[in-house]
Protein backbone atom coordinates (compact mmCIF):
# COMPACT_ATOMS: atom_id res chain seq x y z
CA UNK A 1 0.00 0.00 0.00
CA UNK A 2 2.57 2.63 1.06
CA UNK A 3 6.35 1.99 2.26
CA UNK A 4 6.59 0.40 5.67
CA UNK A 5 7.99 2.98 8.15
CA UNK A 6 10.62 0.62 9.96
CA UNK A 7 11.87 -2.57 8.67
CA UNK A 8 10.19 -5.11 9.99
CA UNK A 9 13.24 -7.31 11.31
CA UNK A 10 15.65 -4.47 12.31
CA UNK A 11 13.33 -1.82 12.79
CA UNK A 12 15.48 0.56 11.03
CA UNK A 13 13.87 3.64 9.22
CA UNK A 14 13.07 2.93 5.32
CA UNK A 15 10.34 5.17 4.32
CA UNK A 16 12.45 8.47 3.32
CA UNK A 17 15.39 5.99 1.95
CA UNK A 18 12.46 4.55 -0.56
CA UNK A 19 11.82 7.55 -2.33
CA UNK A 20 15.40 8.60 -3.04
CA UNK A 21 15.62 4.99 -4.37
CA UNK A 22 12.74 5.16 -6.71
CA UNK A 23 14.30 8.92 -7.64
CA UNK A 24 17.67 7.32 -8.35
CA UNK A 25 16.44 4.03 -10.34
CA UNK A 26 14.30 6.17 -12.17
CA UNK A 27 17.47 8.52 -13.34
CA UNK A 28 19.30 4.86 -14.21
CA UNK A 29 16.30 3.74 -16.45
CA UNK A 30 16.20 6.89 -18.02
CA UNK A 31 15.90 6.49 -21.75
CA UNK A 32 14.24 2.72 -21.55
CA UNK A 33 17.89 1.33 -20.13
CA UNK A 34 17.57 -1.35 -17.76
CA UNK A 35 19.68 -1.01 -14.30
CA UNK A 36 21.98 -3.64 -13.73
CA UNK A 37 21.55 -5.57 -10.13
CA UNK A 38 25.34 -4.33 -10.15
CA UNK A 39 23.68 -0.36 -9.95
CA UNK A 40 20.95 -1.56 -7.82
CA UNK A 41 23.35 -2.64 -5.21
CA UNK A 42 25.44 0.52 -5.48
CA UNK A 43 22.77 2.46 -5.06
CA UNK A 44 21.45 0.84 -1.90
CA UNK A 45 24.72 1.21 -0.11
CA UNK A 46 24.72 4.57 -1.14
CA UNK A 47 21.83 5.16 0.60
CA UNK A 48 23.47 2.98 3.46
CA UNK A 49 20.69 0.26 3.92
CA UNK A 50 23.37 -2.72 4.05
CA UNK A 51 21.30 -5.48 5.64
CA UNK A 52 19.13 -8.21 3.45
CA UNK A 53 16.27 -7.03 6.11
CA UNK A 54 16.29 -3.72 5.27
CA UNK A 55 17.01 -3.98 1.75
CA UNK A 56 14.22 -6.97 1.24
CA UNK A 57 11.24 -3.89 2.90
CA UNK A 58 12.35 -1.39 -0.22
CA UNK A 59 13.04 -4.05 -2.89
CA UNK A 60 9.92 -6.08 -2.64
CA UNK A 61 7.64 -3.20 -1.83
CA UNK A 62 4.69 -2.33 -4.11
CA UNK A 63 3.41 0.89 -4.11
CA UNK A 64 -0.81 0.83 -4.23
CA UNK A 65 -1.58 3.47 -2.29
CA UNK A 66 -2.22 5.86 -5.74
CA UNK A 67 -4.26 3.30 -7.25
CA UNK A 68 -6.69 3.46 -4.24
CA UNK A 69 -6.73 7.45 -3.40
CA UNK A 70 -9.72 7.51 -5.72
CA UNK A 71 -11.85 5.44 -3.90
CA UNK A 72 -11.40 6.87 -0.76
CA UNK B 1 37.58 -2.83 30.83
CA UNK B 2 38.65 -0.05 28.58
CA UNK B 3 36.50 1.08 25.90
CA UNK B 4 37.76 2.17 22.73
CA UNK B 5 35.81 3.65 19.80
CA UNK B 6 36.93 2.58 16.22
CA UNK B 7 34.59 4.86 14.53
CA UNK B 8 31.61 7.45 14.87
CA UNK B 9 29.26 9.12 13.47
CA UNK B 10 26.02 11.01 14.62
CA UNK B 11 24.27 7.84 13.74
CA UNK B 12 26.59 4.89 13.74
CA UNK B 13 28.63 3.66 16.13
CA UNK B 14 31.74 1.33 16.41
CA UNK B 15 33.84 0.50 19.38
CA UNK B 16 35.82 -2.15 21.33
CA UNK B 17 35.60 -3.50 24.89
CA UNK B 18 38.45 -5.28 26.44
CA UNK B 19 38.30 -7.59 29.76
CA UNK B 20 34.36 -9.09 29.44
CA UNK B 21 32.77 -11.89 29.30
CA UNK B 22 30.32 -12.72 26.44
CA UNK B 23 27.32 -12.58 29.48
CA UNK B 24 28.74 -8.87 30.27
CA UNK B 25 28.51 -8.31 26.22
CA UNK B 26 25.42 -9.60 25.84
CA UNK B 27 23.84 -7.43 28.55
CA UNK B 28 25.30 -4.43 27.24
CA UNK B 29 23.72 -5.21 23.79
CA UNK B 30 20.22 -5.93 25.45
CA UNK B 31 20.26 -2.74 26.98
CA UNK B 32 21.14 -1.03 23.98
CA UNK B 33 18.47 -2.76 21.99
CA UNK B 34 15.12 -2.39 24.75
CA UNK B 35 16.41 0.25 27.35
CA UNK B 36 17.15 3.15 25.96
CA UNK B 37 14.52 5.73 26.25
CA UNK B 38 12.95 7.71 23.69
CA UNK B 39 10.33 9.59 22.31
CA UNK B 40 7.52 8.00 20.05
CA UNK B 41 3.60 9.20 19.55
CA UNK B 42 1.35 7.62 21.72
CA UNK B 43 -1.77 8.81 21.57
CA UNK B 44 -3.16 9.97 18.17
CA UNK B 45 -6.37 12.02 17.87
CA UNK B 46 -8.08 12.88 14.58
CA UNK B 47 -10.58 15.01 13.31
CA UNK B 48 -13.68 13.91 12.06
CA UNK B 49 -16.24 15.91 9.87
CA UNK B 50 -15.72 18.77 7.66
CA UNK B 51 -11.89 20.90 7.66
CA UNK B 52 -12.49 24.18 6.27
CA UNK B 53 -9.43 26.23 5.09
CA UNK B 54 -9.02 30.03 5.50
CA UNK B 55 -10.64 30.86 1.92
CA UNK B 56 -14.23 28.81 3.26
CA UNK B 57 -12.91 25.51 0.91
CA UNK B 58 -14.59 22.31 2.72
CA UNK B 59 -12.57 19.32 2.86
CA UNK B 60 -13.32 15.82 3.82
CA UNK B 61 -11.48 14.06 6.94
CA UNK B 62 -11.70 10.43 5.52
CA UNK B 63 -7.75 9.09 4.47
CA UNK B 64 -6.96 6.25 1.99
CA UNK B 65 -5.50 4.74 5.17
CA UNK B 66 -7.40 3.33 8.05
CA UNK B 67 -7.29 5.67 10.77
CA UNK B 68 -5.25 3.06 12.85
CA UNK B 69 -3.00 2.28 10.50
CA UNK B 70 -2.05 6.16 10.00
CA UNK B 71 -1.66 6.06 13.88
CA UNK B 72 0.16 3.24 13.81
CA UNK B 73 2.78 4.93 11.11
CA UNK B 74 2.76 8.06 13.37
CA UNK B 75 3.91 5.80 16.42
CA UNK B 76 7.01 4.54 14.41
CA UNK B 77 7.99 8.00 13.69
CA UNK B 78 11.67 8.83 15.76
CA UNK B 79 11.88 12.46 16.89
CA UNK B 80 14.91 14.24 18.48
CA UNK B 81 14.40 13.48 21.91
CA UNK B 82 15.79 15.26 25.63
CA UNK B 83 16.66 12.59 27.94
CA UNK B 84 15.80 15.06 30.38
CA UNK B 85 12.27 14.68 30.37
CA UNK B 86 9.88 12.71 32.70
CA UNK B 87 8.48 9.49 31.86
CA UNK B 88 4.96 9.84 32.33
CA UNK B 89 4.06 7.34 34.97
CA UNK B 90 7.13 8.76 37.35
CA UNK B 91 6.27 12.20 36.48
CA UNK B 92 4.87 14.83 39.28
CA UNK B 93 2.09 15.10 37.33
CA UNK B 94 1.09 11.40 38.19
CA UNK B 95 0.28 10.30 34.63
CA UNK B 96 -2.18 12.81 33.38
CA UNK B 97 0.65 14.34 31.56
CA UNK B 98 2.27 17.74 31.54
CA UNK B 99 5.37 19.93 29.60
CA UNK B 100 7.46 17.64 31.73
CA UNK B 101 6.78 14.68 30.38
CA UNK B 102 4.66 15.20 27.18
CA UNK B 103 5.51 16.61 23.53
CA UNK B 104 2.37 17.41 21.47
CA UNK B 105 2.03 17.31 17.61
CA UNK B 106 -0.24 18.47 15.61
CA UNK B 107 -0.67 18.22 11.32
CA UNK B 108 -2.52 20.27 9.62
CA UNK B 109 -2.12 19.47 6.12
CA UNK B 110 -5.12 20.41 2.94
CA UNK B 111 -5.17 17.91 -0.33
CA UNK B 112 -4.39 17.21 -2.57
CA UNK B 113 -0.74 16.23 -0.91
CA UNK B 114 2.01 13.70 0.44
CA UNK B 115 1.76 14.09 4.65
CA UNK B 116 5.25 14.12 5.51
CA UNK B 117 6.86 13.54 8.85
CA UNK B 118 7.97 17.13 8.68
CA UNK B 119 4.50 18.54 8.35
CA UNK B 120 3.84 16.90 12.38
CA UNK B 121 5.14 20.37 14.38
CA UNK B 122 6.04 20.01 17.78
CA UNK B 123 3.65 22.40 19.91
CA UNK B 124 5.76 24.16 22.67
CA UNK B 125 8.87 22.54 21.69
CA UNK B 126 10.42 23.54 18.12
CA UNK B 127 13.49 21.53 18.40
CA UNK B 128 11.79 18.21 19.17
CA UNK B 129 11.20 17.72 15.22
CA UNK B 130 11.06 14.51 13.66
CA UNK B 131 14.42 13.50 13.20
CA UNK B 132 13.69 12.06 9.40
CA UNK B 133 11.79 14.80 7.78
CA UNK B 134 10.93 12.89 4.67
CA UNK B 135 8.98 9.95 6.43
CA UNK B 136 5.28 9.89 4.03
CA UNK B 137 2.64 9.23 6.70
CA UNK B 138 -0.81 8.85 3.79
CA UNK B 139 -1.41 10.63 0.85
CA UNK B 140 -4.73 12.58 0.12
CA UNK B 141 -6.52 13.29 -2.81
CA UNK B 142 -8.66 16.18 -3.92
CA UNK B 143 -10.82 17.83 -1.48
CA UNK B 144 -9.36 15.77 1.75
CA UNK B 145 -7.90 16.94 4.32
CA UNK B 146 -6.58 15.91 7.49
CA UNK B 147 -6.51 17.42 11.45
CA UNK B 148 -4.50 15.62 13.40
CA UNK B 149 -3.06 16.20 17.15
CA UNK B 150 -0.88 13.70 18.67
CA UNK B 151 0.75 13.07 22.27
CA UNK B 152 4.52 11.48 22.05
CA UNK B 153 5.88 10.26 25.65
CA UNK B 154 8.98 8.65 26.55
CA UNK B 155 9.30 4.88 26.71
CA UNK B 156 11.53 2.05 26.19
CA UNK B 157 11.93 -0.43 23.45
CA UNK B 158 10.60 -3.74 25.79
CA UNK B 159 7.14 -2.01 25.92
CA UNK B 160 7.29 -1.51 22.17
CA UNK B 161 9.11 -1.35 19.14
CA UNK B 162 8.42 2.01 18.05
CA UNK B 163 10.47 3.20 21.28
CA UNK B 164 13.75 1.23 19.94
CA UNK B 165 16.15 4.04 19.75
CA UNK B 166 18.64 1.93 18.08
CA UNK B 167 19.03 -0.72 15.33
CA UNK B 168 21.57 -3.58 14.29
CA UNK B 169 23.02 -3.33 17.41
CA UNK B 170 25.46 -6.61 17.06
CA UNK B 171 29.18 -7.92 18.68
CA UNK B 172 31.97 -10.11 17.56
CA UNK B 173 34.91 -11.59 19.03
CA UNK B 174 38.10 -9.32 18.44
CA UNK B 175 39.67 -11.69 15.27
CA UNK B 176 43.80 -11.74 14.41
CA UNK B 177 45.03 -13.02 11.52
CA UNK B 178 48.68 -13.74 11.20
CA UNK B 179 49.77 -14.26 7.46
CA UNK B 180 52.91 -15.82 7.07
CA UNK B 181 54.23 -13.98 3.55
CA UNK B 182 55.93 -17.04 2.04
CA UNK B 183 52.93 -18.91 2.16
CA UNK B 184 50.01 -16.52 1.15
CA UNK B 185 52.09 -14.29 -1.25
CA UNK B 186 48.88 -11.50 -2.11
CA UNK B 187 49.40 -10.23 1.06
CA UNK B 188 50.83 -7.44 -0.25
CA UNK B 189 47.51 -6.38 -2.30
CA UNK B 190 45.59 -6.29 1.46
CA UNK B 191 48.02 -4.31 2.98
CA UNK B 192 47.63 -1.37 0.42
CA UNK B 193 44.14 -1.62 0.33
CA UNK B 194 43.32 -1.76 3.86
CA UNK B 195 46.28 -0.37 5.80
CA UNK B 196 44.14 0.37 9.05
CA UNK B 197 43.65 -3.07 9.39
CA UNK B 198 47.42 -4.34 10.06
CA UNK B 199 48.20 -4.70 13.52
CA UNK B 200 52.02 -5.71 13.38
CA UNK B 201 54.37 -6.86 10.63
CA UNK B 202 57.63 -8.37 11.03
CA UNK B 203 60.10 -10.01 8.05
CA UNK B 204 58.51 -12.93 8.09
CA UNK B 205 54.75 -12.37 9.18
CA UNK B 206 52.44 -9.46 9.31
CA UNK B 207 48.83 -9.89 10.80
CA UNK B 208 45.74 -8.35 10.18
CA UNK B 209 42.40 -7.65 12.30
CA UNK B 210 39.01 -7.50 10.94
CA UNK B 211 37.49 -5.26 13.44
CA UNK B 212 36.32 -3.13 10.69
CA UNK B 213 35.47 -5.60 7.64
CA UNK B 214 37.04 -5.03 4.73
CA UNK B 215 35.80 -6.73 1.71
CA UNK B 216 39.56 -8.39 0.65
CA UNK B 217 40.31 -9.44 4.32
CA UNK B 218 37.32 -11.96 3.75
CA UNK B 219 39.73 -14.38 1.60
CA UNK B 220 42.29 -14.90 4.53
CA UNK B 221 39.40 -16.84 6.20
CA UNK B 222 40.24 -19.98 3.90
CA UNK B 223 43.68 -18.75 2.24
CA UNK B 224 46.51 -21.21 3.49
CA UNK B 225 49.29 -20.00 5.27
CA UNK B 226 46.82 -18.05 7.71
CA UNK B 227 46.61 -18.77 11.08
CA UNK B 228 43.27 -17.15 12.73
CA UNK B 229 43.22 -16.31 16.45
CA UNK B 230 39.72 -15.04 18.30
CA UNK B 231 39.98 -13.56 21.37
CA UNK B 232 37.00 -14.08 23.42
CA UNK B 233 37.79 -11.26 26.11
CA UNK B 234 37.72 -8.18 23.61
CA UNK B 235 33.99 -7.57 21.86
CA UNK B 236 33.76 -5.31 19.01
CA UNK B 237 30.14 -4.00 19.13
CA UNK B 238 28.24 -2.06 16.40
CA UNK B 239 24.90 -0.17 16.28
CA UNK B 240 23.05 3.02 14.52
CA UNK B 241 20.48 4.66 15.77
CA UNK B 242 17.29 6.22 14.16
CA UNK B 243 18.11 9.93 14.69
CA UNK B 244 16.35 10.21 17.71
CA UNK B 245 19.35 10.19 19.99
CA UNK B 246 23.23 10.70 18.76
CA UNK B 247 24.89 7.02 18.81
CA UNK B 248 27.42 8.75 21.38
CA UNK B 249 24.56 9.41 23.39
CA UNK B 250 22.92 5.95 23.43
CA UNK B 251 26.33 4.22 24.27
CA UNK B 252 26.77 6.62 27.20
CA UNK B 253 22.91 6.08 28.63
CA UNK B 254 23.43 2.40 28.35
CA UNK B 255 26.70 2.01 30.22
CA UNK B 256 24.84 3.91 33.50
CA UNK B 257 21.78 2.06 32.82
CA UNK B 258 23.23 -1.62 33.12
CA UNK B 259 24.68 -0.93 37.34
CA UNK B 260 21.07 0.10 37.69
CA UNK B 261 19.51 -2.78 36.33
CA UNK B 262 21.39 -5.05 38.33
CA UNK B 263 20.97 -3.24 41.36
CA UNK B 264 17.02 -3.49 40.78
CA UNK B 265 17.59 -7.22 40.56
CA UNK B 266 20.03 -7.27 43.54
CA UNK B 267 17.14 -5.07 45.68
CA UNK B 268 14.55 -7.40 44.94
CA UNK B 269 16.53 -10.93 46.24
CA UNK B 270 15.09 -11.16 49.57
CA UNK B 271 17.56 -13.32 52.00
CA UNK B 272 15.13 -16.54 53.70
CA UNK B 273 16.65 -15.98 57.01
Amino acid sequence: MIIPVRCFSCGKVIASDYKQFKEKISELSAGGKKPTPKMIVQTLDDLHVERYCCRRMILSHTDLIDEVLPFS
Amino acid sequence: MPLKIIESSERFIRFSVDGISPSIANALRRTLVNDIPKLAIENVQFHHGQIRDTEGNVYDSSLPLFDEVVAHRLGLIPFKTDLKMNFRDECSCEGKGCPLCTVTYSINKLGPSEVLSSDLQAVDNPDLVASDPNIPIVKLSEKQAMLVSAEAILGRAKEHAKWQATSGVSYKYHREFTVDKEIFEQWELIKNSCPDAVLKEDKKSITFTDDVPHRQIVQLFEAKGVRIVEDDTRFVFKFETDGSLNALEVLDYALKRIPQRINTLLDSVVSTD
